[in-house]
Protein backbone atom coordinates (compact mmCIF):
# COMPACT_ATOMS: atom_id res chain seq x y z
CA UNK A 1 0.00 0.00 0.00
CA UNK A 2 2.55 2.52 0.84
CA UNK A 3 4.82 1.36 -2.20
CA UNK A 4 1.74 2.63 -4.32
CA UNK A 5 1.06 5.76 -2.32
CA UNK A 6 4.92 6.42 -2.85
CA UNK A 7 4.53 5.87 -6.82
CA UNK A 8 2.03 7.84 -7.16
CA UNK A 9 3.60 10.85 -5.21
CA UNK A 10 6.52 10.61 -7.34
CA UNK A 11 4.55 10.26 -10.55
CA UNK A 12 2.31 13.32 -9.26
CA UNK A 13 5.89 15.29 -8.80
CA UNK A 14 7.44 13.90 -11.91
CA UNK A 15 4.18 14.93 -13.36
CA UNK A 16 4.09 18.46 -11.65
CA UNK A 17 8.52 19.09 -12.82
CA UNK A 18 7.40 18.63 -15.98
CA UNK A 19 4.17 20.80 -16.14
CA UNK A 20 6.46 23.47 -14.82
CA UNK A 21 9.43 23.54 -18.26
CA UNK A 22 9.13 27.04 -19.51
CA UNK A 23 11.26 29.58 -20.72
CA UNK A 24 11.52 33.61 -20.38
CA UNK A 25 13.26 35.25 -23.52
CA UNK A 26 14.47 38.58 -24.31
CA UNK A 27 15.11 39.64 -27.91
CA UNK A 28 16.47 42.06 -29.83
CA UNK A 29 14.03 42.78 -32.67
CA UNK A 30 14.97 43.95 -36.33
CA UNK A 31 11.73 45.03 -38.52
CA UNK A 32 10.99 46.37 -42.31
CA UNK A 33 7.73 47.79 -42.78
CA UNK A 34 5.72 45.64 -45.78
CA UNK A 35 2.64 48.70 -46.30
CA UNK A 36 3.08 52.39 -46.97
CA UNK A 37 6.50 52.49 -47.93
CA UNK A 38 5.91 56.43 -49.30
CA UNK A 39 5.59 57.36 -45.47
CA UNK A 40 7.88 54.68 -43.86
CA UNK A 41 10.23 52.73 -45.36
CA UNK A 42 13.53 52.41 -43.16
CA UNK A 43 14.13 49.40 -41.32
CA UNK A 44 13.77 49.81 -37.73
CA UNK A 45 16.90 48.58 -35.81
CA UNK A 46 15.05 49.37 -32.52
CA UNK A 47 12.86 47.39 -31.17
CA UNK A 48 12.78 44.33 -28.24
CA UNK A 49 10.26 41.30 -27.50
CA UNK A 50 10.09 39.58 -24.16
CA UNK A 51 7.81 36.78 -23.11
CA UNK A 52 7.29 33.39 -21.71
CA UNK A 53 6.14 30.60 -22.80
CA UNK A 54 5.15 27.66 -20.43
CA UNK A 55 5.40 23.74 -22.38
CA UNK A 56 2.26 21.88 -22.24
CA UNK A 57 2.25 18.02 -21.89
CA UNK A 58 4.99 15.75 -21.30
CA UNK A 59 6.39 15.46 -24.68
CA UNK A 60 7.59 19.08 -24.80
CA UNK A 61 5.87 19.67 -28.39
CA UNK A 62 3.38 22.27 -27.80
CA UNK A 63 4.01 25.69 -25.24
CA UNK A 64 1.82 28.40 -24.95
CA UNK A 65 2.77 31.46 -23.47
CA UNK A 66 2.58 35.81 -23.68
CA UNK A 67 4.67 38.77 -25.28
CA UNK A 68 5.27 42.13 -25.09
CA UNK A 69 6.88 43.66 -28.37
CA UNK A 70 7.89 47.35 -29.44
CA UNK A 71 9.62 48.91 -31.97
CA UNK A 72 10.29 52.14 -33.64
CA UNK A 73 10.48 53.22 -37.01
CA UNK A 74 11.61 56.20 -38.39
CA UNK A 75 12.16 58.01 -41.45
CA UNK A 76 13.59 61.17 -42.35
CA UNK A 77 11.84 63.84 -45.18
CA UNK A 78 13.79 66.37 -46.65
CA UNK A 79 12.17 70.16 -47.43
CA UNK A 80 9.53 69.56 -49.36
CA UNK A 81 6.45 71.84 -50.47
CA UNK A 82 3.09 70.96 -50.71
CA UNK A 83 0.51 73.06 -52.34
CA UNK A 84 -2.66 73.31 -51.04
CA UNK A 85 -5.57 75.21 -51.73
CA UNK A 86 -5.39 78.40 -50.55
CA UNK A 87 -1.94 78.63 -50.17
CA UNK A 88 1.29 75.92 -49.20
CA UNK A 89 3.48 74.93 -46.66
CA UNK A 90 7.51 74.12 -46.52
CA UNK A 91 9.44 72.13 -44.74
CA UNK A 92 11.66 69.11 -43.83
CA UNK A 93 10.01 66.66 -41.35
CA UNK A 94 10.40 63.35 -39.36
CA UNK A 95 7.43 60.30 -39.91
CA UNK A 96 7.79 57.94 -36.67
CA UNK A 97 5.81 54.99 -35.82
CA UNK A 98 6.16 53.43 -32.41
CA UNK A 99 4.36 50.19 -32.49
CA UNK A 100 3.27 48.00 -29.75
CA UNK A 101 2.00 44.42 -29.41
CA UNK A 102 0.98 42.34 -26.75
CA UNK A 103 0.30 38.90 -27.79
CA UNK A 104 -0.71 35.77 -26.31
CA UNK A 105 0.85 32.79 -28.86
CA UNK A 106 1.29 28.95 -29.04
CA UNK A 107 4.12 27.31 -30.31
CA UNK A 108 4.77 23.79 -32.01
CA UNK A 109 8.00 22.10 -31.31
CA UNK A 110 9.82 20.30 -34.29
CA UNK A 111 11.72 16.54 -33.15
CA UNK A 112 14.85 17.60 -34.39
CA UNK A 113 17.90 15.13 -33.43
CA UNK A 114 18.14 14.09 -29.53
CA UNK A 115 15.93 16.89 -28.13
CA UNK A 116 18.66 18.39 -26.26
CA UNK A 117 20.16 21.68 -27.54
CA UNK A 118 18.36 22.67 -30.91
CA UNK A 119 14.57 23.10 -30.24
CA UNK A 120 12.70 24.34 -33.83
CA UNK A 121 9.68 25.97 -34.17
CA UNK A 122 6.44 27.36 -35.76
CA UNK A 123 4.04 29.22 -33.78
CA UNK A 124 1.64 32.09 -33.73
CA UNK A 125 0.35 35.15 -31.74
CA UNK A 126 -2.58 36.42 -30.95
CA UNK A 127 -3.49 39.72 -29.64
CA UNK A 128 -3.81 43.53 -29.68
CA UNK A 129 -1.55 45.79 -31.48
CA UNK A 130 -0.53 49.65 -31.08
CA UNK A 131 0.71 52.16 -33.84
CA UNK A 132 1.34 55.77 -32.87
CA UNK A 133 2.08 57.78 -36.06
CA UNK A 134 4.02 60.92 -35.30
CA UNK A 135 5.30 64.01 -37.41
CA UNK A 136 7.66 66.35 -36.29
CA UNK A 137 8.85 69.90 -38.17
CA UNK A 138 10.50 72.53 -36.77
CA UNK A 139 9.11 72.39 -32.78
CA UNK A 140 5.43 71.30 -34.14
CA UNK A 141 4.35 67.43 -33.98
CA UNK A 142 1.29 65.79 -35.02
CA UNK A 143 0.15 62.81 -33.75
CA UNK A 144 -1.96 59.72 -33.94
CA UNK A 145 -2.72 56.87 -32.13
CA UNK A 146 -4.59 53.59 -33.19
CA UNK A 147 -5.38 50.28 -31.42
CA UNK A 148 -5.86 46.78 -33.98
CA UNK A 149 -5.99 43.01 -33.72
CA UNK A 150 -2.80 41.52 -33.74
CA UNK A 151 -2.00 38.40 -36.21
CA UNK A 152 1.57 37.16 -35.54
CA UNK A 153 2.96 33.61 -37.73
CA UNK A 154 6.11 33.31 -36.25
CA UNK A 155 9.42 30.99 -37.12
CA UNK A 156 12.53 30.05 -34.57
CA UNK A 157 14.73 28.02 -32.91
CA UNK A 158 15.73 27.32 -29.21
CA UNK A 159 19.39 26.71 -28.90
CA UNK A 160 20.44 25.26 -25.05
CA UNK A 161 23.83 25.68 -24.54
CA UNK A 162 24.72 22.89 -22.38
CA UNK A 163 22.29 20.73 -20.95
CA UNK A 164 23.68 22.38 -17.20
CA UNK A 165 23.04 25.61 -18.48
CA UNK A 166 20.20 27.72 -17.45
CA UNK A 167 21.19 30.43 -20.29
CA UNK A 168 20.26 29.42 -24.33
CA UNK A 169 19.84 31.55 -27.60
CA UNK A 170 17.05 32.17 -29.77
CA UNK A 171 15.88 33.29 -33.16
CA UNK A 172 13.21 33.68 -34.88
CA UNK A 173 11.70 35.12 -38.18
CA UNK A 174 8.00 36.47 -37.75
CA UNK A 175 5.78 38.54 -40.22
CA UNK A 176 2.84 40.97 -37.76
CA UNK A 177 -0.50 41.78 -39.47
CA UNK A 178 -2.18 44.25 -37.33
CA UNK A 179 -5.24 46.27 -38.47
CA UNK A 180 -4.28 49.52 -36.67
CA UNK A 181 -4.78 52.44 -39.51
CA UNK A 182 -4.44 55.72 -39.58
CA UNK A 183 -6.76 57.75 -42.41
CA UNK A 184 -4.30 60.78 -42.02
CA UNK A 185 -1.33 59.00 -42.87
CA UNK A 186 -2.78 56.03 -45.24
CA UNK A 187 -2.53 53.40 -43.38
CA UNK A 188 -5.71 50.62 -44.04
CA UNK A 189 -3.23 47.97 -41.64
CA UNK A 190 -0.09 47.94 -40.88
CA UNK A 191 2.17 44.69 -41.85
CA UNK A 192 5.90 44.17 -40.97
CA UNK A 193 8.48 41.34 -41.19
CA UNK A 194 10.68 41.01 -38.66
CA UNK A 195 14.15 39.02 -37.17
CA UNK A 196 15.10 38.82 -33.78
CA UNK A 197 17.92 37.31 -31.78
CA UNK A 198 18.35 37.01 -27.91
CA UNK A 199 18.44 35.65 -24.74
CA UNK A 200 16.48 32.69 -22.93
CA UNK A 201 16.23 31.61 -19.27
CA UNK A 202 15.33 28.21 -19.31
CA UNK A 203 13.38 26.23 -16.65
CA UNK A 204 13.82 22.57 -17.74
CA UNK B 1 33.17 33.54 -6.48
CA UNK B 2 34.66 36.01 -8.58
CA UNK B 3 34.25 34.37 -11.81
CA UNK B 4 30.62 33.55 -10.85
CA UNK B 5 29.69 37.23 -10.28
CA UNK B 6 31.80 37.92 -13.85
CA UNK B 7 29.59 35.44 -15.78
CA UNK B 8 26.28 37.03 -14.34
CA UNK B 9 27.89 40.66 -14.74
CA UNK B 10 27.95 39.68 -18.64
CA UNK B 11 24.79 37.98 -18.98
CA UNK B 12 22.76 41.04 -17.14
CA UNK B 13 24.89 43.13 -19.60
CA UNK B 14 24.16 41.46 -22.96
CA UNK B 15 20.68 41.33 -22.02
CA UNK B 16 20.31 44.59 -21.38
CA UNK B 17 22.09 45.55 -24.23
CA UNK B 18 18.69 45.71 -26.26
CA UNK B 19 16.92 46.75 -24.05
CA UNK B 20 19.36 49.97 -24.14
CA UNK B 21 18.99 50.27 -27.91
CA UNK B 22 15.25 49.67 -28.04
CA UNK B 23 14.50 53.04 -26.56
CA UNK B 24 12.69 55.77 -28.68
CA UNK B 25 15.37 57.36 -31.14
CA UNK B 26 14.40 61.18 -31.19
CA UNK B 27 14.08 63.27 -34.24
CA UNK B 28 17.41 64.79 -35.22
CA UNK B 29 17.33 68.59 -33.61
CA UNK B 30 19.49 70.11 -35.72
CA UNK B 31 17.70 68.78 -39.07
CA UNK B 32 14.46 69.95 -37.61
CA UNK B 33 15.62 73.09 -36.15
CA UNK B 34 17.89 74.28 -39.17
CA UNK B 35 14.77 75.50 -41.51
CA UNK B 36 12.27 77.32 -40.56
CA UNK B 37 8.69 75.89 -41.60
CA UNK B 38 7.37 78.09 -44.37
CA UNK B 39 3.13 78.29 -44.58
CA UNK B 40 1.77 80.59 -46.93
CA UNK B 41 -2.10 81.64 -47.48
CA UNK B 42 -3.91 83.97 -50.44
CA UNK B 43 -7.03 84.88 -51.41
CA UNK B 44 -7.52 83.32 -54.63
CA UNK B 45 -10.51 85.63 -55.38
CA UNK B 46 -7.52 88.44 -56.31
CA UNK B 47 -5.64 88.90 -59.37
CA UNK B 48 -1.97 90.21 -57.87
CA UNK B 49 -1.35 91.55 -61.36
CA UNK B 50 -3.80 94.22 -60.70
CA UNK B 51 -1.53 95.83 -58.16
CA UNK B 52 1.51 97.72 -58.86
CA UNK B 53 2.95 99.38 -56.08
CA UNK B 54 3.58 98.85 -52.02
CA UNK B 55 4.46 100.69 -48.79
CA UNK B 56 6.31 99.15 -45.93
CA UNK B 57 8.32 99.95 -42.65
CA UNK B 58 11.92 99.92 -43.58
CA UNK B 59 13.61 99.56 -39.86
CA UNK B 60 10.49 98.51 -37.51
CA UNK B 61 8.75 95.05 -37.04
CA UNK B 62 5.67 94.63 -35.60
CA UNK B 63 6.00 92.99 -32.16
CA UNK B 64 2.55 90.94 -30.58
CA UNK B 65 3.06 89.11 -27.93
CA UNK B 66 0.38 88.02 -24.94
CA UNK B 67 3.36 88.52 -22.14
CA UNK B 68 5.49 91.79 -23.12
CA UNK B 69 4.43 95.19 -23.38
CA UNK B 70 6.51 95.62 -26.58
CA UNK B 71 4.40 96.09 -29.66
CA UNK B 72 7.62 96.81 -32.21
CA UNK B 73 10.96 95.91 -32.94
CA UNK B 74 13.18 98.77 -33.94
CA UNK B 75 16.83 98.28 -35.40
CA UNK B 76 18.31 100.19 -32.99
CA UNK B 77 17.80 97.58 -30.51
CA UNK B 78 18.04 94.89 -32.09
CA UNK B 79 19.79 93.52 -35.50
CA UNK B 80 16.96 91.73 -37.02
CA UNK B 81 14.35 94.11 -38.53
CA UNK B 82 16.72 95.35 -41.21
CA UNK B 83 17.61 92.35 -42.93
CA UNK B 84 14.38 90.64 -42.88
CA UNK B 85 12.65 93.83 -44.21
CA UNK B 86 15.62 94.26 -47.00
CA UNK B 87 14.67 90.56 -48.09
CA UNK B 88 10.64 91.14 -48.18
CA UNK B 89 11.58 94.67 -50.14
CA UNK B 90 14.19 92.51 -52.52
CA UNK B 91 11.55 89.94 -53.03
CA UNK B 92 8.58 91.84 -54.07
CA UNK B 93 10.70 94.49 -56.43
CA UNK B 94 11.62 91.86 -57.85
CA UNK B 95 8.22 90.38 -58.51
CA UNK B 96 7.98 93.90 -60.24
CA UNK B 97 6.17 95.97 -57.92
CA UNK B 98 6.92 99.07 -56.95
CA UNK B 99 8.10 100.74 -53.13
CA UNK B 100 6.48 104.00 -52.28
CA UNK B 101 5.86 106.13 -49.33
CA UNK B 102 3.17 105.64 -47.19
CA UNK B 103 1.51 109.24 -48.53
CA UNK B 104 1.80 108.24 -52.31
CA UNK B 105 -1.71 106.26 -52.02
CA UNK B 106 -0.11 102.50 -52.83
CA UNK B 107 -1.90 99.66 -53.59
CA UNK B 108 -0.73 97.10 -51.17
CA UNK B 109 0.60 97.84 -47.21
CA UNK B 110 3.32 94.85 -46.60
CA UNK B 111 3.01 94.23 -42.05
CA UNK B 112 5.87 91.93 -40.99
CA UNK B 113 5.51 91.00 -37.38
CA UNK B 114 6.53 88.53 -35.04
CA UNK B 115 3.62 87.10 -33.04
CA UNK B 116 4.99 85.64 -29.79
CA UNK B 117 2.95 82.83 -28.04
CA UNK B 118 4.61 82.53 -24.48
CA UNK B 119 2.42 79.86 -22.45
CA UNK B 120 2.71 78.87 -18.80
CA UNK B 121 1.36 75.56 -17.59
CA UNK B 122 0.97 74.41 -14.23
CA UNK B 123 -0.18 71.43 -13.12
CA UNK B 124 -0.61 70.28 -9.63
CA UNK B 125 0.74 67.20 -7.90
CA UNK B 126 -0.71 65.56 -5.21
CA UNK B 127 1.53 62.74 -3.84
CA UNK B 128 0.20 59.36 -2.77
CA UNK B 129 -2.27 59.77 0.42
CA UNK B 130 -0.25 57.19 2.45
CA UNK B 131 3.15 56.51 2.71
CA UNK B 132 4.90 54.13 5.35
CA UNK B 133 5.42 56.35 8.44
CA UNK B 134 8.71 57.55 9.78
CA UNK B 135 7.85 56.52 13.00
CA UNK B 136 6.75 53.02 12.35
CA UNK B 137 3.20 51.61 13.02
CA UNK B 138 3.90 51.17 16.93
CA UNK B 139 4.00 54.56 16.86
CA UNK B 140 0.42 55.08 16.39
CA UNK B 141 0.61 56.56 12.82
CA UNK B 142 0.16 54.70 9.91
CA UNK B 143 0.11 57.10 7.13
CA UNK B 144 0.65 60.70 6.48
CA UNK B 145 -1.13 63.41 4.40
CA UNK B 146 1.43 64.84 1.68
CA UNK B 147 0.99 68.11 0.77
CA UNK B 148 0.72 68.78 -3.06
CA UNK B 149 2.88 71.02 -5.03
CA UNK B 150 2.91 72.80 -8.77
CA UNK B 151 5.12 71.60 -11.41
CA UNK B 152 5.41 74.43 -14.24
CA UNK B 153 5.81 74.80 -17.52
CA UNK B 154 6.77 77.20 -20.28
CA UNK B 155 6.44 77.33 -23.49
CA UNK B 156 7.73 80.55 -25.96
CA UNK B 157 7.05 80.10 -29.75
CA UNK B 158 7.14 82.59 -32.28
CA UNK B 159 6.12 83.09 -36.06
CA UNK B 160 7.60 85.69 -38.07
CA UNK B 161 4.22 86.90 -40.37
CA UNK B 162 4.06 88.86 -43.70
CA UNK B 163 1.13 90.00 -44.46
CA UNK B 164 -0.14 92.03 -48.11
CA UNK B 165 -2.89 94.75 -47.18
CA UNK B 166 -5.16 95.33 -50.15
CA UNK B 167 -5.37 98.98 -50.01
CA UNK B 168 -7.19 99.39 -53.08
CA UNK B 169 -10.55 97.87 -51.94
CA UNK B 170 -10.81 99.69 -48.83
CA UNK B 171 -14.13 99.08 -47.62
CA UNK B 172 -16.10 102.24 -46.42
CA UNK B 173 -16.18 101.81 -43.02
CA UNK B 174 -12.08 101.84 -43.05
CA UNK B 175 -11.52 98.20 -43.23
CA UNK B 176 -8.75 96.06 -45.23
CA UNK B 177 -8.38 92.64 -46.21
CA UNK B 178 -5.45 90.56 -46.14
CA UNK B 179 -4.87 88.49 -48.98
CA UNK B 180 -1.73 87.11 -48.62
CA UNK B 181 0.05 85.91 -45.46
CA UNK B 182 3.39 84.27 -45.29
CA UNK B 183 3.69 82.36 -41.45
CA UNK B 184 7.51 81.27 -40.55
CA UNK B 185 8.24 79.46 -37.45
CA UNK B 186 9.79 78.36 -34.75
CA UNK B 187 11.57 82.07 -34.72
CA UNK B 188 12.80 81.09 -30.99
CA UNK B 189 14.54 77.62 -31.41
CA UNK B 190 16.26 78.53 -34.59
CA UNK B 191 20.46 78.05 -35.03
CA UNK B 192 20.82 80.98 -37.02
CA UNK B 193 17.96 83.24 -36.65
CA UNK B 194 18.42 85.86 -39.32
CA UNK B 195 20.13 83.65 -42.09
CA UNK B 196 17.21 81.14 -41.47
CA UNK B 197 14.41 84.16 -41.03
CA UNK B 198 16.31 85.65 -45.01
CA UNK B 199 16.13 82.13 -46.49
CA UNK B 200 12.25 81.61 -45.23
CA UNK B 201 11.32 84.64 -46.87
CA UNK B 202 12.74 83.68 -50.13
CA UNK B 203 10.52 80.17 -50.02
CA UNK B 204 7.61 82.20 -49.10
CA UNK B 205 7.47 84.05 -52.32
CA UNK B 206 8.83 81.29 -54.11
CA UNK B 207 5.79 79.39 -53.26
CA UNK B 208 3.79 81.40 -53.77
CA UNK B 209 4.28 81.67 -57.74
CA UNK B 210 0.71 83.65 -58.56
CA UNK B 211 2.04 86.51 -57.08
CA UNK B 212 3.73 88.84 -59.29
CA UNK B 213 3.47 92.11 -61.64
Amino acid sequence: MMKRHLTIFFLCIAGLTQAQDNYFYFNWDVNVPLVNKTWISSTSTRGAKLGFRKFIGTESKFSAGLDVNWAYYQDYKPTETFQQPGGAITTDYFNDIFQLGIAANGQYYFPVGNREHFFPYAGIGLGAGMNSYTVSYNIYTEEENSWGFLARPEAGILVRIGTRRKLGLMAAAHYDFSTSKSVSYGYDNFMNAGFQVGIMLMQW
Amino acid sequence: MKTYWIKRFWVIGVGLLPFAWSCQPEPDSIKLLDELVVSTTYDNAVDFQTYSTYSIATDTLGFVSNQANDTILIQAKTDYPRPVLQKVIGNLNALGYTKVNKSDNPDMRINVYIVNDFNLFQQVIYPDYYYPSYYGYGYGYGSYYAYPYVNTYATNTGSLVIEILDLKNVTPDNKVKVIWGAYMGDVYSTIDLIKQSEKAIDQAFVQSPYLHK
